[in-house]
């Protein structure tokens, strides 16, 4: 058996525009699950103890169950529910949005917890008003305390995005199966595939690792 | 809205669950065991003095742990009897993907875990006239693992979750059970319900001890 | 003949951590100036004092007056403990971690309460902050970041961020023991200072010597009760209690 990368040149075009789709599903998730993400730590923080509740079981829900359970339910599912179809790209940025903001509210959560007690008796001691503490010192803290983990994140939707292949959504991954299967080389297509998501993931690992550092050397934090 | 709820489909179909379900436990168990002990093993390697015996290892790091995991299993099953010519059972293929692929996470807890482990510490071991060898068992083996264990612990359950992507090679779990059943009884609400519901009820409590565990480690460290 | 009316006055001031008791009947006065040191073992209730006082924990019986009216009153008396916060403003704290806002500049953390909780207008605000540093010697670190800074400076920049709000009474609970010991002695320079200047305090402190040097009235807190009160030559030097003399003992190494 012979291993010749040749016959993927004929495939690029297809094989840029699965990586387009795919870079277009994670950014939109990580955009609106970022937003989601937010909204859901601050209801997890809810004097009103249903609202946390709820907040809660939502969040473990989306962490204890497989992202292929949940992308399988959005999209045969939710359609008999709405009374309308949804196209896969739909199900997909919604499936992805609805995990991707369950991870990130958990970042947030560590966030702000991670800022001491001794700061909330400093502003107790300088007289800050609860709004002006939650907005001057624990929100900017906690943003920038969770960024490299939510940057982390993204990249975790940029490879769970590889699943809603298996809801025909035209991303790398189905696209890369479609090769496979048509030409019958799986090793060249897959280990194409592959390399392509690493190409794009490992770059953006080093960047939070060097975020990281950076963040904090300046702050302390 | 349209749709009779009939939970009784569930029942019907409860055995074959069940036999998924003992497929992804299976997997889930044996991946777990390979991923912990090869991840120390490839941490050790990755902190060794020789770039040759570092560098193909956190290379491999960085490859299974920057390509999604659904790849990685296509790969496995696709590839790998086709370069290596090694034949497996669809089982053994899943177990070994996944188990490497979560050896890799693995590997970067321990790594972080032992390199946390305070100078002080080793010195104190040295001071006591440990060997290098005596000084990784005494002293940085126990506070590594116990500072990588509440990690070691969230990766499994993630190993859990992901093991379902084998039913898209056609691996028999539980997922791929509930999508046989889903598909033939048309109740795909009922039957995924019912399948999500079975993984949250295993994971969720074990995400509870791993958050008991860290709890402890926290407190008796502090 | 007038009676100078005490600056603190507390009575009775009982706390406890669920089952365990802290204080058990604290009563004391604090005069106008008066520098108040309070001493004591560990877990004796000194730093819960200042945080009672600071407003950051609650009472459970007692009273306490600040500048003749009532400032704190124990939620057995009335429900949930009551603080007066107006009085509250009027009391500046400094704490053992820094706790300046490690995403602010200096001057930021300076004026940041003042504007926002004083009305202060930003260019007041500056202008103040900009002159106590200043004073401190510090003008030079005002757009730098407190992890730019030694420990004894960003120790400075909090007293100076608690000056902000001209506070009648200023507590401070171990300022320096988290310092390494050469970067103690600057900041102990400042409370000096603020103490020449009549500004009264009460303080924290695990240091003898410089509790010595700064005290009008020394206190030691033991078992959740006043054991003793009164000038620092005498509880320092030669305790009229038993229980004191011990303790002295114990910390100087030397026999009173």
């Amino acid at each position: 058996m012979t291993i010749d990368f040749s016959f993927l040149a004929r495939y690029q075009d297809a094989l840029l525009m699965g990586l387009g789709m795919t870079l277009r599903l994670t950014l939109i998730a990580f955009a609106l699950g970022i937003v989601w993400g937010f909204v859901l730590a601050l209801l997890r923080n809810s004097s009103i103890a249903p609202v946390r509740w709820i907040a809660a079981v939502y969040v473990e829900f989306f962490r204890g169950t497989p992202v292929l359970i949940q992308i399988f339910w959005i999209f045969y599912c939710m359609p008999i529910f709405l009374g309308t179809d949804l196209s896969n790209f739909t199900a997909a940025v919604l499936c992805l949005t609805l995990y991707g903001g369950a991870i990130m509210s958990e970042t947030f959560r560590a966030g702000m917890k991670s800022i001491g007690r001794e700061q909330y008796d400093a502003c107790h001691a300088l007289g800050l008003s609860p709004w002006t503490r939650a907005t001057r010192i624990v929100l900017p803290q906690a943003t920038l305390r969770s960024v490299p983990v939510l940057l982390s994140n993204g990249i975790g939707i940029f490879k769970e995005s590889s699943l809603v292949s298996a809801i025909g959504m035209m991303e790398l991954m189905f696209i890369g199966t479609t090769i496979s299967n048509r030409t019958g080389r799986p090793v060249e297509v897959f280990t194409a595939v592959a390399l392509i998501y690493f190409v794009v993931a490992f770059p953006l690992t080093r960047l939070v690792t060097w975020l990281e550092k950076r963040i904090l050397k300046r702050f302390a934090i | 809205m349209e749709y009779e709820f009939q939970f009784h489909y569930i029942l019907q179909a409860w055995p074959v669950l069940m036999e998924g379900l003992k497929v992804t436990v299976q997997l889930t168990v044996i991946a777990n065991i390979i991923a912990l002990t090869l991840g120390f093993v490839i941490a050790l390697l990755v902190l060794s003095k020789y770039w040759l015996l570092r560098a193909p290892f956190a290379l491999m790091i960085e490859l299974f742990r920057c390509t999604p995991v659904l790849v990685q299993i296509l790969w496995f099953f696709y590839c790998v009897p086709i370069l290596f010519g090694i034949y497996l059972a669809p089982l053994p293929m899943g177990i070994l993907a996944l188990g490497i692929n979560l050896a890799c996470f693995n590997a970067e807890a321990y790594r972080a875990a032992i390199q946390a482990v305070p100078r002080e510490q080793l010195d104190a071991g040295v001071a006591l006239g440990f060997s290098p060898l005596q000084r990784v068992r005494y002293v940085v083996f126990p506070h590594a693992f116990r500072a990588a264990l509440p990690v070691l612990i969230t990766n499994g359950i993630t190993l859990f979750q992901q093991s379902a992507l084998v039913a898209i090679v056609a691996l028999s779990d539980l997922m791929y059970m509930g999508r046989q059943v889903a598909t033939q009884s048309y109740r795909p609400i009922e039957t995924y319900t019912a399948v999500a519901l079975i993984y949250f009820a295993i994971s969720f409590p074990v995400s509870r001890v791993a958050a008991w565990v860290e709890q402890r480690l926290d407190a008796a460290r502090a | 003949m007038t009676e100078i009316q005490p600056l603190v006055e507390m009575r009775g001031v009982h706390k406890n951590y669920g089952t365990l008791q802290v204080l058990s009947g604290i009563d004391l006065e604090m005069r106008p100036g008066d520098r108040l040191v309070v001493i004591g073992p560990s877990g004796g209730g000194k730093s819960t004092l200042l945080r009672i006082m600071m407003g950051l924990e609650d009472i459970r019986r007692g009273e306490i007056d600040l500048l003749g009216k009532r400032y704190i009153t124990g939620h057995e008396q009335s429900g949930k403990t009551r603080i007066d916060s107006t009085l509250r403003k009027q009391v500046g704290m400094v704490f053992q971690h820094y706790t300046l806002f490690p995403h602010l500049t200096i001057i930021s953390n300076l004026t940041l309460a003042a504007i926002k909780t004083r009305g202060m207008s930003k260019p007041a605000a500056l202008d103040k902050g900009m002159q106590l540093l200043k004073r401190l010697g510090l003008e030079s670190k005002a757009q730098s970041y407190p992890s730019q800074l030694s420990g004894g400076q960003k120790q400075r920049v909090a007293i100076a961020r608690a000056l902000m709000l001209d506070p009648r009474l200023m507590l401070f609970d171990e300022v320096t023991s988290a310092l390494d010991p050469e970067l103690v002695a600057e900041v102990e320079a400042v409370m000096l200072e603020l103490a020449e200047q009549q500004m009264p305090m009460m303080l924290v402190t695990h240091d003898m010597w410089f509790a010595k040097n700064i005290a009008s009235r020394v206190i030691f807190c033991a078992g959740g009760v006043v054991v003793e009160d009164g000038p620092p030559e005498q509880v320092l030097g030669d305790p009229v209690n038993p229980r004191t003399r011990e303790f002295i003992e114990r910390v100087f190494h030397i026999k009173t």
